[in-house]
Order: structure tokens, then C-alpha cells, then sequence
């Protein structure tokens, strides 16, 4: 009886639009940022990271932005953080939040760009902005 | 209880823009928004415009903006809106008349779904029905329920955006069909709903289910769409 069939339809049959595919993918890279986040925490409380940060410097780099905390704050170690291992990680979290927000802003924009060249000037521009943003990240994540 | 109604005019024979003309009537708590409309339009002003058809929810003619919000004049109360009642065409369609707007974008959009059975398989060997579990059945109930009064469609951001993006109403029609057991029209319209207008225009806000007058749960309905667009799974 028809009604016992499992309805699937294959990839071959439905197809992967690119917006489908890109709607996948701004799901995945929500969940690979979520991972990135909670390894790079683990990673800081195993270098100890709560010694190295009190709440009174929490609240200075929130609430009192000045650049010169920046030269003031006492960093004490970073050796531990300029492994391979650690710049992959950080590569990772520059990569897939920097997709996945300027997917994001690209999806929000085609909304108010009828037009198919508006839309394809929106993906053109923006992604030439992420990746000048991300190539200029990963120059200082591999060169710090 | 004395009423005072504000609700927008706009007659294209003689105005270039819309403007608001305020009523105040005598109403009673317990009557509905489309009783006032319509004793304004017989004993106040015969040329007030809005459609109405059944006048008990289920035709879906009279979803205007109310106070704000979109909902069906015949299923408010007085008592749940004030004594200050604002009433207003829905938004993202063209008003004709007062408060009726051109409905033709929004049902040109509903018959891209292919709104309709699709079938084409022999019939079963008994000749009369193709059989459905009450589960099989269950599982597209929620959007049967629809009555396409456009409350949903004229609430989305996305569509007042972008009027080419087929909308929350349309794309409950596509919901509808793709999850029937019977039919067999899942791949074409999953293919429609892959488009650039298709479901990806849905960013979640949420104004859909809100404004929905049958409390269809909209949102959920195209977040299972765009997972069976993902995953083929339509069961």
C-alpha cells in the first residue's frame, strides 16, 4: 500500500539549491562556533586564564575603553596560545564566524534587492570584504 | 460604551493619498470589530469599503490591521481592543479601497505551490481510496486549518521587503501538500520553495504565528520545509 512507502527524496531527485546549501551552512558554522568557543575556554582555564583576569579588568576593558589599557593590561603568557594547534583553532572561529555572519548579512540585504544583479553585487562585495578581513586575520594569527 | 473608531479612507477616484477618518459610535463590549464597520457603513457612511464575507472566521475576507496588529474584524471584540480602535488595510499590498487591498500578488504566489493533489500512481487495487494512517493524516493537520485570510503574509518584514517573496501563507499551501502522504508532487515544489523567494526568505520573526487567526504554529511549519529541503526527508 502506497501509504507504507517511506516518502525520502534523494539529493539527485530534490537538488541542493545554492540557498539551501548556504542555509545548511550558516547551521553548521553556528554549531562549529559553539565547539571553537568552548575549546578556546577550556584551553584559557587550563593556562589559567581566572588568575590572569580579574572582574575589576573585566569591567575596565567593558565599560572604560581606552587604548591605552591595551598597553597597560598586564598579559601575562602568551607563549602557551602561539602553537599550531591554538592558531588552527583561531583560524577556525575567524573563519567560519566571519561566513556565517557575512552569509547572514548578505541573506538580510537580498530581501530589499529585488533584482538578480543587485543581489549578485551584495554577494560580490561582501564577500570581497570578508575576505579581506579574514586574510588580514589569518596574516596576524600566523605572524603574532 | 461609546467607541471612538479611527479607520483609514483612501478612495483612488478622488484622493492621492489615504487619510483617516475618526467615527464615534455606541457600542456594546461584547460586539465585534466587523459589527461597528458594518453599522458605520449602513447608518453613518455608505461609502466605507472593506470585504466581508462568511463573518465567522473561517472565510478569511476581513483580516485588517486592528490597533496595530492583523486580525480578523470578525473575530475581535470591542473588549479586547479599547474604546480607541484604530483599523487600517494590511500592509505590503496595494489598497484598492479603504480597507480592501489587491489580493492578487498574495494568491498569485499561493498558485506557484501547485495548490492541489498530485497524483498520477494507478489507484489502488480496490479501486476507491488511497489509504492514510490517522498518523500519516495527523501529520499535515495543522496547516489544513489555513484559510488564506493573508494576516500571516502581510505581517512578515521579509515580505513587506520584498513582495516577489511567496510568504508564510503560500508556503503553508506548499507545507500542506508535501507533507499529504498521497501526493506525489513533493519534488516540484520542493523546487519552488529552493528558489532565491522561496523559504530562505523566512528569517523566523515570528509575526506570522502571531498574526495567524486559526493559531497555525507558521514559524515551525516552514523550519520543517526548509529541513526537508535540506534532508529529502518528507515523512
Amino acid at each position: 500500500m502506497s501509504h507504507l512507502k517511506s516518502r525520502k527524496l534523494s539529493l539527485a531527485k530534490r537538488g541542493l539549491s545554492f540557498e539551501m546549501f548556504m542555509w545548511a551552512f550558516t547551521r553548521v558554522t553556528a554549531l562549529a562556533m559553539y565547539g571553537f568557543i568552548l575549546l578556546g575556554v577550556i584551553g584559557a582555564l587550563i593556562m589559567g586564564a581566572q588568575h590572569h583576569l580579574t572582574f575589576v579588568e573585566v569591567l575596565r576593558w567593558a565599560l572604560i575603553t581606552n587604548p591605552g589599557h591595551v598597553e597597560s593590561t598586564n598579559l601575562p603568557e602568551i607563549a602557551p596560545w602561539v602553537s599550531s594547534f591554538w592558531r588552527l583553532i583561531a583560524s577556525g572561529m575567524l573563519l567560519t564566524a566571519g561566513s556565517h555572519g557575512v552569509h547572514g548579512v548578505i541573506v538580510i540585504l537580498d530581501d530589499y534587492l529585488p533584482k538578480d544583479n543587485q543581489r549578485n553585487w551584495n554577494r560580490y562585495l561582501n564577500m570581497g570584504i570578508f575576505a579581506l578581513v579574514a586574510l588580514a586575520g589569518l596574516y596576524i594569527i600566523w605572524t603574532a | 460604551m461609546e467607541v471612538t473608531f479611527k479607520i483609514f479612507r483612501y478612495n483612488p477616484e478622488k484622493d492621492e493619498r489615504g487619510n483617516y477618518v475618526t467615527y464615534k459610535i455606541d457600542a456594546h463590549p461584547n460586539d465585534r470589530v466587523l459589527d461597528v464597520l458594518e453599522h458605520i457603513k449602513g447608518k453613518e457612511d455608505g461609502s466605507l469599503s472593506f470585504r466581508r464575507s462568511c463573518a465567522h472566521g473561517i472565510c478569511g475576507s476581513d483580516a485588517m490591521r486592528i490597533n496595530g496588529r492583523n486580525m480578523l474584524a470578525c473575530k475581535t471584540l470591542i473588549r479586547d481592543v479599547g474604546d480607541h480602535i484604530t483599523v487600517e488595510p494590511l500592509l505590503g499590498l496595494k489598497v484598492a479601497k479603504d480597507l480592501i487591498v489587491d489580493m492578487e500578488p498574495f494568491f498569485e504566489n499561493y498558485r506557484k505551490m501547485l495548490p492541489y493533489l498530485i497524483n498520477d500512481s494507478p489507484l489502488p487495487e480496490d479501486g476507491k481510496e488511497r489509504l492514510q494512517s490517522p498518523e500519516q493524516r495527523a501529520r499535515f493537520d495543522e496547516t489544513t486549518k489555513c484559510i488564506l485570510c493573508a494576516a500571516c503574509t502581510t505581517a512578515c518584514p521579509s515580505f513587506w521587503a520584498n513582495d516577489e517573496y511567496y510568504g508564510p501563507a503560500a508556503l503553508m499551501t506548499a507545507h500542506r501538500f508535501i507533507f499529504d502522504s498521497r501526493d506525489e508532487g513533493a519534488e516540484a515544489r520542493l523546487e519552488i520553495l529552493s528558489e532565491t523567494n522561496g523559504a530562505v526568505r523566512c528569517h523566523t520573526a515570528y509575526n506570522c504565528t502571531e498574526a495567524c487567526p486559526r493559531g497555525i504554529h507558521i514559524t515551525q511549519a516552514i523550519g520543517e520545509l526548509k529541513l526537508a529541503m535540506v534532508t529529502g526527508n518528507i515523512d
